[in-house]
């Protein structure tokens, strides 16, 4: 039976006027970007703490150094690092949109974040455990909640709340408006995003800014990742160990980093002569799972692209590039791969397909902003970064639709995939804004 | 429009057990008995029955019942009691049916943290294959501490397979879950979206914490004295569990099916106070651009609201700041509009707070009747305005505002109006 498709306004759509983004490879979208064409990659033996007893020790860690960062030195305890990155990709986005020059009260300002798993860190609570441990070395529980809790430190339980990062970033920057944070998969990155098109649209803020956050990597977000079954464990030095739809993928890999979008309707961006290299078109979303924890099924990662069509209606053809969500895990990629076939069967000998994990790993809630991002990209400079690995290999779910060398091409429309293991999956659709609409101001 | 409700809280197993005892101003408060509280400055709080968890009907849901932390739990027992009341199961178009949820997953116990202080030595290394051997950190509470499972579980449950949106924004949380998901309802995403939010931190390290920003009410002569919003003698707020589920739907297709519609959620709106991390804007500031943008998104002016369900959560920030931002929206007609907090016999429920004072004005407002903010005995000079005093206040009202304001700054508030056929 037909349903209402509903589809976003077009006469004056939601453009992308400013970028801010921090990974593995790079402290801002242009050195990210640049690290991406070259090939590089971001994962690398994990740093910080002694992996060595887990099976996967690899990470895409980034290389933010939190003492540099201005963000409240006063509260150490409650800035993990997810808050450094969330702060620091936020004013890159500020800055790139000249927001600070455009005088909008902080009101008209909407923040919408998705937002990784935030755990405890265990030296948090050592002294408090130690305090009111009995003779024989175990935790005399009476102490404990007589006493030993006093050395908790006061704001510890503040920096346990999943929304509390959100709000000092808000704080920082004054913003002040229209906001919700969701959490903790890559499905609910895409979904702030969507949040704050959906704002835009209502005309409920005058600018947005949205994005996600991972995790940062630890002891507890490796742990999940293993026992969730997610992860590769096999990390061989000589290669690449997060294998997007290769034949030899064996699971994911974990990845710091962030990714915030500075979003505003054209009419508002023209107006004060911001420019946009693309505009955020169209999305959709479905929930299905056969398996638990195996992430959604190729029919519902089906009906999310097709969905996001339907909202920009366009047809399948149209489409340049998908860049999939991809995350290296042996159910996830083939379930998105016969989603993709199934999709643009009509057109498989134009489609090309991107998958950024090989490179950033998996950014989970920051990956679908960050993906986005490189969208944005890929349109204002006609250029497919490589997917890694960089070699080919027989049996490639990938082939031919994914190259392992940068492509050059025209690219006007991109979707963006991403899911989470539980079957929820959401698609966005990236498309170049017409060049004669373009503002004022555009250097080209 | 809303066509099913449910929730479980101190007070009741069901919406309408609670709204019995509330309107009779009863408190759910009491001495804490699921974990030991002897030395701390605060023993109380507003427990669910463990007999009213009623586990998993079926095999199916059986298998992942495994999964389901205690707010999990709660959120399934108001999540069955509305799709009944809405007779979801009726839907054909599962593709069109939603989840959004206010939740944040449980804490670690303290033995879960004893357990892993074990392999973890004071220079910042851990014995992770000592960890390994001995089973690691449980599987199941990584789940359980997961803030997107007990929304998965009510999409695996309900059989929805449209949207599903997990959302941590604290106290402002459950609110906030309804109002994206009327969103997502009105952008014609979705004909159906279950709504709302569960929270179950009565666990000695969901509660201490609290304890140590001292947040909680700390002085009280009884249990069910301790939550006193409004009152001078106000000194925190009283921490709960809860659920608290609302079916949401577009009036066409409730219509097309013949459902009866309970309410209708008029507006919503949100704003961050971006002012400081542990204190709320002194002069509402957050709290004026939510109710000002939740009017707004309902197009409709100060003068034609009824009531106003406060978040008066009994702290001396909250509830004075609530009643400035009150003043500075309704200017002189301030003091003719009833305010009352649920909150003042129910505790705070956190994440499911706005859920279920939502669910309790849509059925204030059909019978009528304005719930009271008990243990109002010593007024407040700079509290000055009608709280609606220890008892239930019969009133025809019909549009309401019901506000959520959340630890760290972010505010929601919900315009909803009784529904008039």
């Amino acid at each position: 039976m037909d349903q209402p498709r509903p589809s976003l306004n077009r006469d004056d759509p939601v453009v992308i006027t400013g970028a801010g983004m921090v990974s593995a490879l790079g402290l801002s979208v242009a050195e990210t970007w640049k690290a991406l064409l070259d090939g590089a990659c971001g994962i690398r033996p994990i740093e910080g703490f002694d992996a060595g007893g887990f099976p996967c020790r690899a990470a895409a860690q980034t290389r933010l150094d939190p003492e540099q960062d201005d963000l409240y030195p006063r509260w150490p305890r409650l800035t993990g690092l997810h808050s450094h990155l969330l702060h620091h990709a936020t004013r890159e986005a500020i800055r790139h949109s000249n927001l600070e020059q455009a005088a909008i009260p902080g009101e008209a300002i909407g923040f919408f974040v998705g937002m990784g798993m935030v755990d405890y860190r265990v030296e948090d609570l050592s002294s408090a455990v130690q305090s009111s441990l009995d003779t024989g070395g175990s935790l005399d529980l009476e102490q404990f909640y007589s006493k030993g809790y006093r050395e908790i430190h006061p704001l510890w339980p503040l920096s346990m709340l999943n929304n509390i990062s959100f709000c000092l970033v808000a704080t920082q920057w004054n913003l002040r408006g229209e906001n919700t944070v969701f959490s903790p998969h890559a499905d609910s990155g895409a979904q702030a995003l969507i949040e704050g098109v959906r704002t835009l649209h209502e005309r409920k803020a005058r600018v947005v800014l949205a994005g996600g956050v991972s995790e940062p990597v630890s002891p507890h977000s490796l742990a999940r990742g293993l026992l969730q079954g997610m992860l590769s464990v096999e990390t061989q030095r000589d290669s690449t160990p997060c294998r997007p739809f290769s034949s030899k993928r064996n699971g994911t890999i974990l990845g710091e980093g962030c990714g915030m979008a500075a979003l505003e309707l054209r009419s508002h961006a023209d107006a004060r002569g911001a420019s946009y290299p693309a505009m955020i078109s169209g999305y959709g979303f479905a929930f299905e799972s056969e398996g638990e924890g195996e992430g959604p099924t190729a029919s519902a990662i089906a009906r999310a692209m097709r969905d996001a069509l339907h909202s920009a209606d366009l047809a399948p053809e149209a489409i340049d590039v998908v860049i999939a969500h991809g995350d290296g895990t042996v159910r996830g990629d083939q379930n998105e791969m016969d989603a993709i076939r199934q999709m643009f069967a009509a057109c498989l000998n134009r489609i090309r397909v991107y998958g950024s994990k090989g490179a950033l790993g998996h950014l989970l809630a920051g990956a679908p902003a960050v993906d986005a991002l490189i969208g944005a990209e890929m349109i204002r400079e006609g250029i497919i970064p490589p997917t890694l690995p960089l070699a080919e290999e027989a049996g490639d779910l990938g082939l031919p639709y994914i190259r392992r060398e940068p492509t050059k091409t025209r690219i006007e429309k991109v979707l963006v995939n991403c899911r989470n293991q539980e079957g929820q999956c959401v698609s966005l659709l990236l498309e170049k804004v017409e060049p004669h609409r373009q503002a004022r101001g555009t250097i080209c | 429009m809303v066509t099913g409700y449910g929730m479980v809280t101190p007070l009741g197993r069901t919406a309408e057990a609670t709204f019995e005892r509330a309107s009779r101003g009863e408190s759910g408060i009491g001495y804490l008995t699921r974990f030991d509280t002897s030395g701390l400055p605060c023993r109380i709080g507003g427990e669910v029955d463990d007999a009213w968890l009623t586990g998993f009907a079926d095999a199916k849901a059986r298998r992942l019942e495994k999964f389901a932390s205690r707010g999990a739990q709660l959120a399934v027992v108001a999540a069955t009691e509305a799709a009944r009341q809405a007779q979801l199961d009726a839907v054909g178009h599962r593709d069109r049916i939603g989840v959004a949820l206010g939740s944040h997953g449980d804490n670690p116990t303290v033995e879960e943290m004893r357990f892993l202080h074990r392999f973890y030595d004071s220079n910042g290394r851990w014995d992770l294959k000592g960890l390994h051997d001995e089973g690691g950190y449980a599987y199941l509470q990584f789940f359980r501490r997961k803030p997107d499972v007990a929304m998965t579980l009510l999409a695996h449950l309900f059989a929805c397979r449209g949207s599903t949106l997990s959302i941590v924004s604290a106290c402002a949380a459950g609110a906030q879950a309804i109002g994206e998901a009327c969103r997502i309802i009105r952008e014609g995403r979705c004909d159906v979206m279950i709504a709302g939010g569960c929270e179950a931190t009565l666990t000695f390290s969901g509660f201490v914490g609290f304890v140590l920003i001292k947040a909680l009410a700390e002085r009280y002569t009884a249990p069910e004295k301790a939550s006193r919003p409004f009152d001078r003698k106000r000194n925190g707020f009283v921490m709960s569990e809860g659920a608290g589920i609302v079916v949401l739907e577009a009036l066409d297709h409730a219509r097309a099916r013949g459902v009866s519609i309970l309410g209708e959620v008029l507006g919503y709106g949100d704003s961050a106070d971006a002012y400081r991390i542990t204190d709320t804007h002194p002069r509402g500031e957050g709290a004026i651009l939510a109710m000002k943008a939740a009017l707004d998104d309902a197009g409709l002016t100060p003068r034609e609201i009824d009531y106003i369900n406060a978040h008066g959560t009994s702290t001396q920030q909250n509830d004075l700041a609530e009643t400035l931002a009150v003043k500075e929206v309704f200017g002189g007609r301030a003091r003719e509009v009833p305010v009352s907090s649920n909150k003042s016999m129910i505790g705070h429920t956190i994440a499911a707070a706005g859920a279920i004072e939502c669910i309790l004005t849509l059925m204030g407002m059909s019978r009528s009747l304005l719930l009271p903010t008990i243990n109002y005995e010593f007024p407040d000079p700079k509290c000055d305005l009608d709280y609606v005093p220890n008892a239930a206040r019969p009133l025809t009202h019909r549009i309401v505002l019901s506000n959520s304001f959340g630890f760290g700054g972010q505010n929601a508030c919900l315009c909803l109006g009784a529904w008039e056929g």
